[in-house]
């Protein structure tokens, strides 16, 4: 019997978020139910299950297999975790012919397959670039975590997050007087360094924009944060962070996907409750994906514009008066922005502005390799493996040589890269987000 | 036994074909979209949308994205198919003198369309033969293989060499009776022919294929289009514009608790 | 989760090695946690950062941010790393009888 390389949520834990542990006698009726239900409700499972003609071009794209080499890592054959179990209950062939037609009985080391190796995909969609008939192995893995965490079973660093996004709507459990405190710390900062009052808002009433930051960007990565807000300030902005969703990061689309919508609704209500006409997400990969790609399934139709911080700086950089900062700098092209969420040249009209030599790595935008901590694999029990899936990475930007500056404008890839630079022998290269660069390079009166 | 194989099992294959096929992909499309799925960089416009599923299906572009190895075979096994296809319509029909219509003679007409077969034949053994050897030599894809992946491998052959077969030299198949009685099945008046035993071989194993296609990883062919549809589906307009509701079902809860 | 004795008194630990109930942490647990972070000694230096940090907990209920922490306290980062070798959110917060901060960090 496998062990999954995570700590997992005990029965007390899980039931505090409303996942209450399914009992070991039931597990595999209700996980074969859940996935009918699962199919019935997503046409890609469907598709994607059935399509398959195990051609194999995708082992060689996948940085998760190509990092671990375990043979469960690589697309088809992590999709085969769920696929064998779909076709014996769920199609004809699968009915009749059983093994010969690949499929295979639901059985208790199944459900421990799922938890292990769905867990070591990264949800980064490249496989879906190079797939003729573009099978997008995430959204069986999005199924897969999902159908888990009905029964109860998630990694305890999910069930963390859940807890605090419940608590305070943030993934750190920072609550709204530390928030308050935190906007304020980096109000002295600006002014400190610009001689220049830039306000952070907490809950202005009447804002036409509510910004959705990381709520890393309010512990580890504030130069983001001051980036943005010194941007919106030069922009004459009326613009606000809410405290009850100081969250770009839906972690629900990385375990369950009620939570997803949760999280999703929570941002829709508190932009009608400022009547923001826009929202803007800040430098969070997976949470833009949400907010463009799942908020009207998730919440319905909205009245607000939707746009990212990225989108907002490659529209205005050109206008706002910045100078150029002397440093050669790449750009890591986060999964959730590229094949996910059309963010692809925006970043680079950004950087084309505001530094003198800007060079690509490869391959780049949407045949870019994840970062390896993609759909949440932050856990720090799990860095061996990280570290493996990090490695292609690695490879990208060692063969660039010498950089000043690592541009990296997302939050997981924030959290994983340093620790993958390091660990691969590169101690020397400053890392960071793109708005933090923005920051840097605006010129603020 | 005759009667059954000529007069009855074609109407079960059409009708089973038809039929699988359909209810596949109609059990597909009962499924909701909730989520939108396009997979950037995507086209914008409805013309680039069908531009880019047209050079994907004449062209596998994204497959050669990567193993150009494997993008070559399949490709040429997917061609060769098209041409056989199309070949045997024609070819039947016109009784190999479809050429006529451009100005070959009657002799030259036949001569050109058992070449253009015997070429797309070839291409496509060939093609299959290279795609079996690269999934028993590469590991991970011998591994993943089912029983049925080389099943389908090996009725394909058969289907191919019994009619490669039909045009050895030395062998004489009337093409005359062949249209008689396929024509007497699609009148749906089927006669009972004194045909070949080649013919009714290969023509008995594609039979077989077409009960077999829509309960095999042959529904390939519908889950082509269904996938690349949403992933090409244009992205989200913000604000939402009025009287826009994607799908109406995207309301059905996916969870059971 | 894992129970572990100090100086006579049995406390929970969570699957990180933290304290699972921040109510249960003293100066001994301090000198247990020291010895699991690889901190042979724990000096002025290192009590000045775990009483900050302890006292923004009690007002906060979370760890400050990494920058406050250093200009409050007068460490550049570099220094915190020498005092915490795991750093300011897993080393100094662990000693310190603070949760493990989570997220994308």
């Amino acid at each position: 019997m496998i062990k999954p390389p995570m700590h997992i949520a005990k029965e007390k834990e899980v039931e505090a978020i409303g996942f209450p542990m399914v009992p070991e006698a039931e597990l595999l009726n209700q996980a074969k139910e859940k996935l009918k239900h699962m199919k019935e409700s997503m046409r890609s499972l469907m598709v994607m299950l059935e399509t398959c003609t195990k051609c194999g071009n995708c082992a060689q794209q996948c940085h998760s297999y190509l990092g671990t080499q375990d043979y469960n890592n690589f697309p088809a054959a992590r999709a085969e975790l769920m696929r064998r179990v779909y076709k014996r209950y769920f199609t004809l062939q699968g009915k009749l012919f059983g093994s010969f037609a690949g499929a295979e009985d639901f059985d208790a080391e199944t459900l421990t397959k799922w938890l292990t190796y769905f867990y070591q995909c990264n949800e980064c969609r490249r496989c879906a670039v190079f797939c003729p008939f573009g099978i997008d192995t995430a959204e069986v893995t999005i199924a897969a975590r999902h159908i888990l965490s009905e029964l109860g079973i998630m990694p305890r660093f999910m069930q963390g997050i859940a807890v605090n996004m419940i608590k305070t709507g943030n993934n750190m459990g920072l609550p709204a007087p530390a928030i308050i405190d935190n906007a304020e710390f980096m109000e002295d900062e600006i002014l400190e360094e610009t001689g220049i009052v830039v306000k952070v808002p907490i809950d202005k009433p009447n804002s036409d924009v509510l910004y959705v930051p990381s709520s890393a960007d309010f512990f580890t990565n504030i130069d983001t944060m001051i980036g943005a807000a010194k941007m919106f300030h030069m922009l004459g902005l009326n613009w606000t962070i809410s405290s009850a969703i100081l969250e770009a990061a839906n972690f629900g689309l990385l375990f369950n996907l009620d939570v997803m919508e949760e999280h999703n609704k929570r941002i829709v209500n508190e932009a009608k409750k400022f009547g923001a006409k826009l929202v803007i997400q800040g430098e969070c990969g997976h949470g833009w994906r949400a907010a463009k790609m799942y908020t009207e399934g998730a919440s319905g139709p909205v009245p607000f514009e939707i746009k990212h911080v990225l989108e907002v700086a490659a529209e205005n950089i050109d206008r706002l008066p910045h100078k150029k900062l002397s440093m050669r700098v790449t750009l890591h092209d986060p999964c959730n922005y590229g094949r996910g969420g059309n963010i692809i040249e925006q970043p680079r009209k950004i950087l084309r502005t505001i530094v003198d030599d800007f060079v690509e790595m490869t391959p780049n935008r949407e045949e870019n390799f994840c970062c390896g901590g993609g759909s949440g694999l932050l856990m720090d029990e799990m860095k061996d493996i990280r570290m493996q899936l990090g490695k292609k990475k690695f490879e990208q930007v060692q063969a660039l040589g010498k950089l000043d500056y690592f541009a990296i404008p997302c939050s997981i890839c924030k959290a994983q890269l340093p620790t993958v630079m390091e660990h691969y022998g590169n101690n020397d290269l400053k890392m960071g987000g793109l708005m933090d660069l923005v920051g840097k390079s605006l010129i603020i009166s | 036994m005759m009667y059954f194989t000529g007069q009855i099992l074609p109407y079960i294959a059409v009708a089973v074909f038809i039929a699988g096929v359909t209810y596949r992909v109609m059990t597909w499309l009962k499924a909701p979209v909730p989520f939108q799925l396009t997979l950037f960089p995507a086209p914008n416009t409805s013309a680039g949308r069908t531009a880019a599923l047209a050079k994907e299906l004449l062209f596998f572009s994204s497959l050669r994205r990567g193993d150009k190895t494997l993008w070559f075979w399949a490709w040429l096994m997917h061609i060769s198919l098209a041409m056989i296809i199309a070949g045997h319509a024609v070819g039947i029909y016109f009784l190999t003198h479809q050429f006529t219509l451009i100005g070959m003679t009657e002799a030259a007409s036949s001569k050109m369309s058992a070449t253009l077969g015997i070429i797309a034949g070839i291409g496509f053994i060939a093609a299959l033969a290279m795609l079996l050897y690269r999934r028993i030599s590469i590991p991970e894809v011998r591994r993943l293989s089912d029983p049925a992946d080389y099943f389908d491998i090996a009725l394909l052959l058969a289907v191919l060499l019994t009619g490669m077969m039909m045009r050895a030299p030395g062998v004489h198949v009337d093409l005359v009776s062949i249209r008689e009685y396929l024509g007497s099945l699609i009148m749906l008046s089927p006669k009972n022919m004194q045909l070949d035993s080649l013919f009714v071989i290969h023509f008995f194993l594609i039979n077989v294929l077409m009960i077999y296609f829509p309960f095999s990883k042959l529904i390939h062919m519908a889950g082509f289009f269904v996938n690349r549809s949403m992933l090409l589906e244009a992205e989200p307009v913000y604000p939402t514009p009025a009287g826009v509701m994607r799908d109406a079902r995207v309301l059905k809860k996916r969870s059971v608790k | 989760m894992s129970s572990v004795n100090v100086n006579g008194k049995d406390v929970e630990l969570d699957e990180d090695g933290f304290l699972n109930d921040p109510a249960d942490w003293n100066n001994d647990m301090a000198a247990y946690f020291a010895t699991q972070e690889d901190v042979t000694e724990l000096t002025e230096d290192h009590w000045k950062m775990i009483n900050y940090l302890r006292e923004y907990f009690q007002k906060f209920g979370v760890a400050p941010m990494v920058r406050k922490l250093c200009k409050d306290t007068g460490f550049p980062l570099k220094e915190v790393y020498e005092l915490f070798p795991s750093g300011p959110a897993k080393g100094a917060c662990k000693i310190a009888g603070l949760p493990k901060p989570t997220g994308c960090v």
